[in-house]
């Protein structure tokens, strides 16, 4: 066992042994029930290229793939329950992130590697009244600063005793993976060996106080070769949530939470950096920096408004948010209101964001703004107006102009219904125009582009008819510096329940033209369908068939290229439940 | 007598004076702005010595950062400098690992508090002035050459539309999807390439899940802008209808759930920032939902 992992195995024999006592000291017998769902599903993909040879379109899904899913729960008395979670893929099909490689055709997985492998999830979580283990691969959220995005696979434990609140697990979010130049190529990994840990107290929808702890550390020796570009890293985060909610609505948040960061472990040890003995030794490549996050505001039926704020110092980072972006601080006042009887609601968010708050490159800010405008005019005619900004802007530095970028957006949607005896209608608009400038930061200019877009849908209801049709039209106009962008697409949908419902079919027809400046148009028709048959109430078989067809104009070279691309989904699923 | 003292002090002067070591410094003039990445990019610092014809001493190397009105940030600590045994007739090439090892580099006042939080310094024009010292009594061994340089961090894309979770309507993002995002901030002097990368989410999936464990459905090079309009050409139709998904599946998608990134890469298709973050250059992504608004 890797030190820096934390060995679990007498809390789950404690666990099973409590459990066991509880079922000896019940004279009754044990009532016990199962439900659920499992199933497995095929995925097809086909991509047919002309003329042959002809590589400007690159297949973009697995060629063939099965998943299958498995997610009972037994449950045995009302206090024990025994759920699982599998979801596993015959392939792996990973091309981002430290797995990116591992495709089919490429090379073979260990069966640590496959186990870990985010594309597969095995998971079970015993439950005995307020104790919870937790085994298998987990997507743990502790906060919004400590732990969150990354599934673990390992054992741990969730107790909610009372008030209080102890949770802990520990594991592998990755295994080592060689570095392999390909192709397909491997960034490869190291092994990152993660523990969490959480104390607190808690009163559901009065408050919560947690102090969260979480480390990841990579084992250097993990992969050989190693990865090119990615060094071993180690990090350690401690914070402290609190949240309060209070009468009529009120609540309160806060969290603060300090990082210790190793970006490098083959860095030397450095005692002139901060260390976080005797979690975290500091290396030359060690950092040690805050994160903050608050919000405050009331919730009600009609009306809420809040304003939030979040803070990442630059050298703040966390293993369990691997793509978190540091070194800005947000502030944002949201709020919601719902009026005239309910039928004008309007949501609206102004705030800005600063980025490089320490100083180690330039100071740029966003502002954003966004409006949400619904009205309800009358029974047969609603309005709805919106309305965003976005704006970027940042010093020169050694440029002779900095970055200014500015997007507005305003969007115009009226919809008309009406009704006679056998049916309704709905006609909607919506029109669009977005404009974003950006400045040149060598010559100061600034080029524009604009954007139009205007959308006509129709939807027929009938009342006695099981028909669902609908339609629609679209005009979509890009117009920047030395490219204009024309898109027009007209499309229909349909669902009908046939078989005495226990089919329902659903289909849509697309058609498509696509003109860039003077170039000849291309083409494009997509076709979909899906045929969802209930075969008995609890076992359904659902198929979903698509195509796509794009013929170029003389936009690219060869002239005439065109390509078909074919996708098929079908799948059994069982639903169970024994107690029905 | 005094002439006799004269002549030892003469020769001595001109033994040391002939003892001089030629050094060259060459130092990237917009280095990276974490400064552990100069020691992984061998390209960025390179410090030869070239030993005078008669060496009989061993020497350490004494390098000092200072900003350009002369404030001096860091320098190395003398006293725990590695000890350097030069061969006569053998030249020697360093790189930052051996020139300004931070470990052994003592920063001043407020640059001290932000390399320590940060890992960097904060952005300016700098000096790196670099001197060969004998080892055992400090004398100059080599004259000092210094080198200017520009350090700033590079701050990653942010996603600006779709926005997070926003939810976008099935009739117009089948034919069209805008992608937006901020550029690299400053502006890096060479052109950079953003890649994007748009994962379907599915059902069962985690957000963080799908990106590291699908296909892309887009992926896509675009150099220098920072709008990319995609033309899915995928049916927003969702899998199966809402009335037949199963009760218990834990992550429900309504319509369908997509999450986008944004990977930055320079000249040479390596990632922009190695050693920020998840040290791919992948900005923080977001998820955005596709579903029927009528």
């Amino acid at each position: 066992m890797n030190k820096n992992q934390i060995d679990i195995k007498p809390f789950i024999v404690f666990f099973f042994l409590l459990f066991a006592l509880h079922l000896k000291a019940q004279q009754k017998p044990v009532s016990f029930s199962v439900s659920g769902t499992m199933g497995v599903s095929y995925e097809g993909y086909g991509l047919d290229r002309n003329p042959s040879g002809w590589t400007g379109y690159t297949p973009r899904r697995p060629w063939n793939q099965m998943r299958f899913n498995f997610m009972p729960n037994f449950q045995f008395g009302k206090n024990f329950s025994l759920p699982f979670n599998i979801n596993l893929a015959a392939l792996p099909t990973n091309f981002a992130g430290p797995y990116s490689g591992f495709i089919p055709g490429g090379p073979k997985q260990s069966f640590k590697q496959w186990i870990a492998n985010p594309v597969n999830n095995l998971a079970v979580n015993p439950k005995y009244k307020w104790a919870e283990l937790q085994l298998g691969t987990q997507y743990l959220h502790y906060s919004e600063l400590s732990t969150g995005d990354i599934g673990v696979f390992g054992a741990g434990f969730d107790l909610k005793p009372k008030t209080y609140r102890i949770k802990f697990f520990t594991g592998t979010s990755q295994p080592g993976i060689n570095y392999y130049a390909g192709p397909p190529s491997i960034t490869g990994a190291f092994k990152r060996s993660n523990w969490m840990f959480q104390i607190g107290k808690e009163r559901e929808g009065k408050y919560e106080v947690a102090f969260n702890f979480a480390k990841g550390k990579d084992v250097v020796s993990s992969s050989s070769p190693p990865p090119l570009t990615i060094k071993p890293q180690e990090g350690f985060v401690v914070s402290m949530v609190t949240n309060v909610f209070f009468d009529k609505g009120w609540y309160a948040k806060l969290e603060g939470a300090q990082s210790v960061f190793t970006k490098d472990l083959t860095l030397p040890i450095n005692p002139l950096m901060n260390a976080f003995e005797p979690f975290v030794k500091a290396h030359s490549s060690t950092t040690r920096d805050y994160a903050g996050s608050g919000a405050i505001g009331k919730k009600g039926k009609d009306f809420d408004i809040g304003i939030s704020t979040k803070y990442f110092g630059a050298g703040f980072q966390t293993v369990g948010y691997p793509y978190l972006q540091p070194d800005r601080l947000d502030y944002t006042l949201n709020t919601k209101l719902n009026t005239w009887k309910n039928k004008m609601n309007i949501v609206a968010s102004l705030g800005q964001r600063i980025n490089n708050v320490s100083n180690t490159t330039l100071r740029a800010t966003q502002l954003i703004g966004n409006l949400n405008w619904f009205t309800q005019f009358t029974d047969k005619f609603s309005l709805n107006v919106n309305y965003n900004n976005f704006g970027f802007q940042s010093a020169s530095g050694i440029n002779p102009y900095g970055i200014k970028n500015v997007s507005n957006d305003l969007g115009i949607s009226p919809t008309y219904t009406w009704s006679n005896s056998k049916m309704t209608n709905l006609i909607g608009f919506n029109y669009n125009y977005s404009k974003y400038t950006e400045r040149d930061v060598l010559t100061g200019l600034t080029s524009n582009n604009n954007t139009h877009t205007a959308l006509l849908t129709y939807v027929p209801t009938y009342f006695n008819k099981d028909l669902t049709p609908d339609f629609s039209a679209m005009y979509f106009y890009n117009d920047v510096p030395l490219a204009k962008l024309k898109l027009i697409t007209i499309s229909s949908g349909l669902s009908i329940p046939v078989a005495k419902k226990k089919i329902q079919l659903r289909g849509q027809l697309q058609y498509n033209i696509n003109k860039l400046n003077s170039f000849k148009s291309d083409n494009n028709i997509i076709a979909s369908c899906s045929v969802d048959w209930k075969i008995t109430k609890k076992f359904s078989w659902n198929t979903y068939l698509s195509t796509n067809y794009f013929k170029y104009g003389n936009s690219i070279v060869p002239n005439g290229a065109n390509y078909l691309e074919s996708t098929c989904r079908t799948g059994f699923q069982y639903k169970f439940d024994t107690k029905k | 007598m005094k002439k006799i003292i004269t002549s030892i002090v003469l020769l001595s002067t001109v033994q040391l004076l002939f003892a001089q070591f030629n050094t060259t410094l060459s130092l990237s003039g917009r280095p990276p702005a974490n400064l552990t990445e100069w020691g992984i990019r061998k390209d960025v610092l390179t410090f030869i010595i070239a030993p005078p014809q008669s060496v009989s001493f061993d020497v350490k190397i004494k390098a000092t950062i200072k900003t350009l009105d002369g404030t001096i940030v860091g320098n190395t600590n003398l006293n725990t400098a590695r000890i350097f045994t030069p061969v006569q007739g053998s030249t020697l090439v360093l790189n930052s690992l051996d020139v300004l090892p931070l470990e052994n580099i003592i920063f001043t006042g407020k640059y001290q508090a932000t390399l320590q939080k940060t890992g960097k310094l904060p952005a300016d024009n700098y000096m790196l002035c670099v001197q060969l010292v004998r080892a055992t009594d400090y004398v100059p061994a080599s004259t000092e050459v210094c080198k200017t340089f520009y350090l700033t961090a590079y701050q990653l894309p942010i996603l600006t539309q779709p926005g997070n979770e926003q939810e976008l309507n099935a009739k117009l993002a089948q034919t069209a999807i805008t992608f937006r995002w901020t550029p690299v901030s400053p502006a890096s002097p060479t052109v950079v390439t953003y890649r994007i990368r748009v994962f379907e989410i599915l059902e069962n999936q985690h957000d963080v899940q799908a990106l590291r464990s699908n296909q892309p459905l887009l992926d896509k090079n675009i150099v220098g802008a920072t709008q990319f309009i995609w033309l899915p050409q995928i049916s927003m139709m969702p899998y199966v209808g809402e009335e037949n998904k199963p009760d218990s599946a834990s992550k429900r998608v309504i319509g369908k759930k997509f999450i986008w990134t944004i990977q930055t890469l320079d000249n040479l298709g390596q990632p922009l920032n190695q050693t920020d973050g998840n040290g791919e250059s992948l900005s923080e992504p977001k998820v955005f939902f596709v579903a029927n608004k009528n």
